[in-house]
């Protein structure tokens, strides 16, 4: 069975590799600061006990005030999985490093992230837009998406704080 | 000359069908003015050779046959909705590409474009003017028609190259390019090869070949196998047929230099390409099957049946590489012919040069010689194919074909790690 | 005297409308006489935000959403999405429910690897004839299917808690027929491609990766097994009751395309042989708990995985204790394991890029979500 490590033992891992790298701990997570974060990947990926070879999953999350990046790490010989997070809480413009350099198997998660929440991540070798094109208005997974500038209307459903749209212009092709 | 052939001369006797058209022919002296049997000679074999049988191969054989047992190779049925068994489907085709509407890109080189399935169709109908149906039933008989049905069989590559380069398509021009290139390199072996068969049969006329074949009562096929394989493989790639279709892959380059022809256009280009098959069919019947002749059967039955039995069975053989083997790469297919066809038609070449000499020279031309050479071939062909596929192709210890097994789960497993398993 | 020739490069686009493409995918290559110079993938063309659209409907909702990413591939991926929010819920699924999990999962991966290795055959240009014999067996596997829960592809089969509907009574007996069937079947196929000279000629060393950049690149599934590695998550971190079946994980040797062929129809005998034995030890009860309707998990978050057809798929699910998730990620296997286009095929020919993309046996459904 695969051994998942709670916040504390990734937090002291972390601490004990580069020290001063954890901003804080959960029960299950450890955030990471932004401005040691590749070089704590590196020493967790190197180091022969954490043994973090591995990047399973990279992908971001809007929770209201704060965008939160979470890389799930792994490695196969010792067979445990850590969840490390770094967060940004500028909503403007929400910057990261990139983790390219440490796992090169982050880049195109990076990009979808990129693509969905509009965190740019410095150091990525070819950031750009994956999955929508590069006019879209906006950055659809944010929460706050649909009321955006730009943003486009909803479809089925109300969404809270958004007034009920008008029925757009009905368009008659020319006879 | 076959010692006996039974039939006579009256026009009505089908079994030698130059009866009919000589009757037809000494009509037209009597009624036309002088000279227009001259043109009417060709044009009789035109409609007996091409349009009555190969245009009807290449609908009921080539369309229709080749789908359904391409459909019972896949295990499944081939087209059946057209007609009972599907018979109707070359006609219900044809009908579809007709009625087509034929897009041209704006930026192609017209005149090229248009006139390349003509071209292409040109000389699918020459060919079967030396094609020796029966012992009279040649539309035109030359002594060097080996020569002519090879230079014949050269245009279409000229032909490919002009479709592909008209189209300014990026796919097109790939393909056509890869035609070029690999009709350049199977026409060496294919003649080289060919040339065999001249310096043992000592004619290049496909009607003194089967003579050759009969005299000896063996097939060519026996006596020089290489040569057929030989044979087989250079035609496969003349006519783009799988496994060296890369021409037209389809799963590469789209439709390569048939990807701006629709409707009938590409149905010219469809049509011919089983029609050069045919011929090429008809070409390794006369040569390596013996022609119209069976051991004597040819006396009963009428020998154009026994012709056309054999091109419809040669035919089949494409069919059945066609939906076996998958496809060479560019390269490979380059290498192949150069490295390993090339050389092995040389040596067959040199063994039958021997053969020859010591046949007229030390055993003045007996008859029973000939099996002996034969076996002997054929003893060479095998250990040259076995051997040289032995040494140079796949080798089960270097190219394992199951993968390792382990049970559990761990990090990287080098290869040598693991006892017992080859690399 | 001779000027020398002048090339230059230029762009084909194998685009998103191509006969081999396994999907709407978009390949800019860029050619210098046959030779690939660069390689470039444009994806997107099949963006449905499903993980948008899943944060307005509830978890049991949310099922059909993941049946439509992996569409070749539905039981697991339903699997997944399950495991995820049975983590976060603190679900137990009973016995019976597992072992028809698991049942479904290994025939739908056998399914899947019939596809997948047909389309790659396809690639190298054998004339559809052992696509269309692998689609033959894939048949007789989405009659199964139809039988249990009335759809081929689409499955939405698993529920939180189990399964939706039981086992129907022919279910038994003509699976076993199936498995009865299928390893000669295997070998009927391995016969006509293994030792083929020329399909060896085609696949063998195309697409190299070695083990160090599979690692790195976060590759799963067969292509990461291909590359001597051995990892599966059957056998890593069990779920469903795997732990309770005899199997072995094939491993390659080299990581070309040839190795993640032979890998494939390895693993389909090896799933032969976890159903033989979960069709033996099939137990009865119950096949799903009961959860409430708008289920409301309490709040955090869970990373579940299974052992896909095509590699680890990972479902993130985040929960705010409200009736639809707060966050639904899904962790594509064939998006990941695109990441080494480029190193696979730059330095070929364009024909081999074709096979390499073939070997990687991508879904655009997952591509894209």
């Amino acid at each position: 069975m695969t051994r998942e490590w709670t916040g504390e033992e990734l937090a002291a891992a972390a601490e004990r590799l580069v020290p001063g790298s954890v901003e804080r701990v959960t029960p299950n997570a450890c955030y990471l600061k932004p401005e040691t974060l590749v070089q704590t990947f590196t020493a967790l990926r190197d180091d022969p006990e954490t043994d973090f070879k591995y990047l399973a999953n990279l992908c971001g999350v809007d929770y209201w005030d704060r965008f939160e990046v979470v890389y799930h790490v792994h490695s196969f010989e010792k067979n445990h999985i850590g969840l490390y997070k770094a967060e940004t809480r500028d909503r403007e413009n929400p910057v990261l490093p990139s983790v390219v350099p440490v796992w090169y198997g982050a880049w195109i998660q990076e990009n979808e992230t990129y693509d969905m929440f509009g965190i740019r991540f410095e150091g990525h070798p070819n950031l750009k837009r994956m999955l929508l094109w590069d006019g879209f208005p906006g950055w659809p997974l944010r929460k706050d998406w649909l009321s955006m500038p730009g943003g486009l209307q909803p479809g089925l459903n109300e969404f809270s704080g958004v007034a009920r749209r008008q029925e757009p212009p009905v368009r008659r092709y020319e006879q | 000359m076959t010692t006996s052939f039974l039939a006579t001369d009256n026009w009505w006797d089908l079994r030698d069908l130059s009866n009919l058209s000589g009757a037809i022919l000494d009509a037209l002296d009597k009624i036309a003015p002088q000279g227009v049997v001259y043109v009417a000679a060709p044009i009789i074999g035109f409609i007996g050779a091409f349009a009555l049988f190969t245009l009807l191969s290449q609908l009921f054989i080539g369309v229709l046959g080749e789908r359904k047992i391409i459909g019972r190779i896949q295990s499944r049925y081939g087209p059946n909705r057209v007609g009972p068994y599907g018979v109707l489907q070359p006609i219900a085709d044809v009908l579809k590409l007709l009625t087509k509407e034929a897009l041209t890109p704006s930026t192609a080189d017209r005149l090229i474009m248009y006139s390349a399935p003509v071209v292409f169709v040109m000389p699918a109908i020459l060919v079967w003017a030396v094609i020796p149906f029966g012992p009279n039933m040649i539309i035109a008989d030359i002594p060097i028609s080996l020569v002519y049905y090879l230079a014949v069989t050269s245009i279409p590559v000229l032909v490919t190259f002009m479709a592909g380069w008209s189209q300014d398509n990026k796919y097109s021009l790939f393909g056509s390019m890869r035609v070029v290139a690999m009709a350049i390199s199977y026409e060496v072996p294919l003649v080289v090869s060919l040339l065999a068969i001249v310096v043992l049969t000592e004619t290049l006329s496909l009607k003194e070949m089967v003579l050759w074949q009969d005299t000896y009562n063996i097939w060519l096929l026996l006596v020089q196998p290489l040569v057929l394989i030989i044979f087989f493989i250079c035609a496969s790639a003349e006519l783009n047929r799988t496994p060296t279709d890369i021409a037209e892959a389809e799963s590469e380059i789209v439709a390569g230099y048939l990807t701006e022809y629709s409707g009938m256009k590409w149905g010219l280009f469809y049509g011919m390409d089983i029609g050069y098959a045919l011929a090429a069919s008809a070409f390794a019947a006369t040569v390596f099957f013996g022609g119209w002749t069976l051991f004597g059967l040819e006396e009963w039955v009428p020998p154009w049946i026994i012709f056309i039995l054999k091109v419809w069975a040669f035919y089949f053989l494409f069919i059945w590489t066609r939906g076996t083997l998958p496809r060479l790469r560019i390269d490979q297919l380059m290498a192949f012919s150069w490295k390993y066809m090339l050389p092995i038609a040389l040596v067959n070449l040199l063994v039958v040069c021997t053969e020859r000499i010591l046949w007229t020279d030390a055993f003045d031309g007996d008859k029973p010689f000939v099996y002996l050479f034969a076996i002997v071939n054929i003893a060479l062909a095998i250990a040259l194919v076995v051997g040289w596929a032995r040494f140079v192709g796949y080798r089960p210890e270097r190219t394992p074909s199951r993968p390792r097994l382990v049970r559990e789960a761990g990090g990287y497993i080098p290869v040598s790690s693991v006892s017992g398993e080859g690399r | 005297m001779s000027s020398p020739i002048k090339s230059e490069p230029f762009v084909i686009n194998v685009g998103p409308q191509h006969p081999s493409t396994h999907g709407v995918f978009r390949l800019k290559v860029t050619v210098d006489g046959e030779k690939v110079v660069d390689a470039e993938m444009i994806i997107g063309y099949l963006h449905r935000s499903m993980e948008k659209l899943a944060e307005e409907r509830t978890y049991t909702q949310n099922i059909p959403f993941t049946d439509r990413t992996d569409y070749l591939s539905s039981m697991s991926n339903n699997l997944g999405y399950c495991l995820a929010v049975e983590k976060l819920a603190g679900i137990e699924v009973p016995e019976r429910g597992q072992a028809i999990r698991v049942i479904m999962a290994e025939l739908q991966r056998l399914a899947s690897h019939c596809m997948a290795v047909g389309a790659f055959v396809n690639d190298t240009g054998a004339w559809q004839t052992p696509i269309m014999w692998l689609l033959r067996e894939r048949e007789r596997i989405l009659d199964l299917f139809e039988m249990t829960c009335g759809a081929r592809l689409t499955c939405n089969y698993m529920r939180i808690g189990g399964v939706a509907f039981d086992l129907p009574k022919d279910f038994v007996p003509q699976a076993r027929k199936l498995i009865r069937d299928m390893p000669g079947f295997i070998d009927e196929v391995e016969g006509l491609l293994s030792e083929n000279e020329i399909f060896v000629a085609r696949s063998r060393d195309i697409a190299v990766i070695p083990p160090e950049l599979a690692i790195n690149a976060s590759l799963t599934g067969p292509m990461l097994r291909g590359s001597g590695i051995a990892w599966d998550i059957r056998k890593a971190d069990p779920y469903c009751g795997y732990e309770k079946y005899d199997f072995a994980i094939p491993i390659g040797y080299r990581g070309d395309a040839y190795d993640r062929f032979i890998v494939r129809l390895e693993e389909m005998r090896q799933s032969v042989r976890i159903l033989e034995q979960a069709l033996d030890g099939l137990p009865g009860g119950p096949h799903s708990t009961q959860v409430p309707l708008a289920l409301r998990p309490p709040a955090g978050e869970a990373y579940a995985r299974v052992e896909g057809p095509r590699g680890e798929l990972g479902y993130y699910v985040v929960s705010d204790e409200g009736p639809s998730p707060f966050r639904f990620h899904i962790r594509p296997p064939s998006l990941i394991n695109l990441s080494v286009l480029k190193e696979m095929t730059v330095g070929g020919t364009v024909a081999d890029a074709i096979v390499a993309l073939g070997s990687v046996d991508i879904v655009v459904g997952e591509i894209d979500r």
